[in-house]
């Protein structure tokens, strides 16, 4: 049975949450006004994500057939790609600006989690393997622009002089496809509590995006920046900033490099530590812990897989069952947050939460109901 | 509000013509700049093509969605 427990007045980072709770809902009805509800593209924030890294992955391999990976090579190939290749300069600067598009969408997907409290308790998962996808895609875009081995390859201040040969260009071409690849594992990850992701955007979107980043690369093509090749031995001069994968080299023009790197390192551990460090209630608080894990009663389970479908944190397994029936519900203590949801869903009453039975909440609205009752709810 | 969006979509399917011509075009004089940028502006005229239709009522939702 719950407990209940005395709320502590809000302190000013609840409040500050709570507001952009608001706002962000808000902006949702916005929205839902002037496309249809499942059209609305706050919805699927994830999914645009998936839909750029996708296009990523597809124009990545084209330019990897005609990437030349060595120190006299490398920008003279990107130039071929872009000036003689058919349809090259375009797909160069699909690649360019879905990377882009890939960052904002999943900035937009963060900040949405965020606001609307999705990171928190048994969310925590989605929310911690983003964090990493997001390192990963900033990475990648990084050693992208090292690929090109224009002005913009800033690795060679690192390791410049002797330390730079054509193997490494084939390494940070390593470090460009194989993060790349990971991010496919991150995703893994980052889905393996969600009973029902929304890993792709509505059709009107995918339309929209893919036919935005081919009219970038049209209307504004990567050949407008004539950025000289580098040389390793020289300082870069200036150049145009890509503000998302760039900006920790522009905040050196006014930050020591140790405090840039200390900036970053602060930034990524603050983002992990965000689910467990601003919680505004803890579960005990909103009185929620003391269910018990859903059980399932065997002799009522029919094998209709409904509370296997409902349950949004993939805590719910069928198997076979040593019975006449087909399959068996089983439950992954775990994973299950004892929310009861999959009592809702069962028609057959073959799932129970051990220390919140039915008699218990039946006792519990009788007494909220009951005239002069403190807790009496309003109708 | 339905003549409005049939209107709409009529602008928009002419539009979509002109964007196939530039794709042609483009294809016939290596202008690929132009090649690629119309494939673009189709597909984003396409899309809100596809918009308009379901706000006319006459796309989706599923049936079981309705």
């Amino acid at each position: 049975m719950s407990t209940v427990v005395e709320r502590q007045t809000p302190g000013r980072y609840a409040r500050l949450m709570t507001t952009l709770l608001r706002e962000t809902l808000r902006l949702d009805v916005w929205v839902n006004r002037l496309y249809p509800t499942d059209f609305n593209p706050l919805y699927y924030t994830g999914g645009l994500s998936n839909l750029f890294l996708f296009t990523l992955v597809l124009s990545g391999i084209f330019l990897f057939f005609y990437y030349d990976a060595s120190l006299g090579e490398a920008f003279a190939s990107v130039q071929y790609i872009t000036d003689r290749v058919p349809y090259g300069g375009i797909v160069r600067g699909v690649h360019r600006y879905a990377a882009d598009g890939f960052i904002v969408a999943i900035l937009l997907h963060l900040l949405r989690n965020w606001f609307t409290d999705r990171h928190l308790f048994a969310r925590d998962n989605p929310w911690i393997s983003g964090m990493f996808l997001l390192l990963f895609g900033g990475f990648i875009g990084f050693t992208g622009y090292q690929l090109v081995w224009d002005e913009r390859a800033l690795t060679r201040l690192f390791i410049g002089g002797l330390g730079i040969s054509d193997g490494t260009l084939v390494r940070i071409l390593f470090l460009h496809i194989g993060p790349a690849t990971a991010l496919y594992a991150f995703l893994w990850w980052h889905y393996v509590r969600l009973r029902h992701p929304k890993i792709w955007p509505p059709g009107v979107w995918v339309l929209f995006c893919v036919g935005l980043v081919f009219l970038l690369a049209g209307v504004v093509p990567m050949t407008r920046e004539t950025i000289p090749a580098a040389a390793p031995a020289a300082h870069p001069t200036s150049f145009p900033m890509d503000v998302f994968f760039l900006i920790p080299f522009w905040l050196l023009n006014f930050l020591p490099a140790g405090v840039v790197v200390l900036l970053l390192v602060a930034l990524f551990v603050g983002g992990l530590a965000i689910p467990y460090a601003s919680r505004r209630e803890t579960p005990v608080e909103m009185g929620v812990r003391h269910s018990g894990v859903a059980q399932v009663i065997d002799g009522n389970c029919t094998g209709c897989e409904l509370c296997y479908y409902d349950c949004p944190y993939n805590a719910i397994v069928m198997v076979p069952s040593p019975g006449h029936r087909s399959l068996l519900a089983v439950v992954i203590e775990s994973r299950c947050v004892e929310c009861g949801i999959c009592i809702g869903a069962c028609p057959f009453e073959a799932l129970e939460l051990p220390k919140f039975l039915e008699r218990d909440v039946l006792r519990q609205v009788a007494e909220a109901l009951r005239p002069g009752s403190g807790q009496a709810v309003r109708a | 509000m339905r003549t409005v969006y049939t209107m709409g979509v009529a602008l928009l399917s002419g539009l979509s013509l002109l964007f196939a011509v530039g794709i042609i075009y483009g294809e016939a004089t290596d202008q690929w700049f132009l090649g690629g940028g119309s494939v673009g502006a189709l597909l984003i005229a396409y899309s809100f093509i596809v918009l308009l239709l379901r706000k006319m009522g006459m796309t989706g939702p599923r049936k079981t969605e309705r």
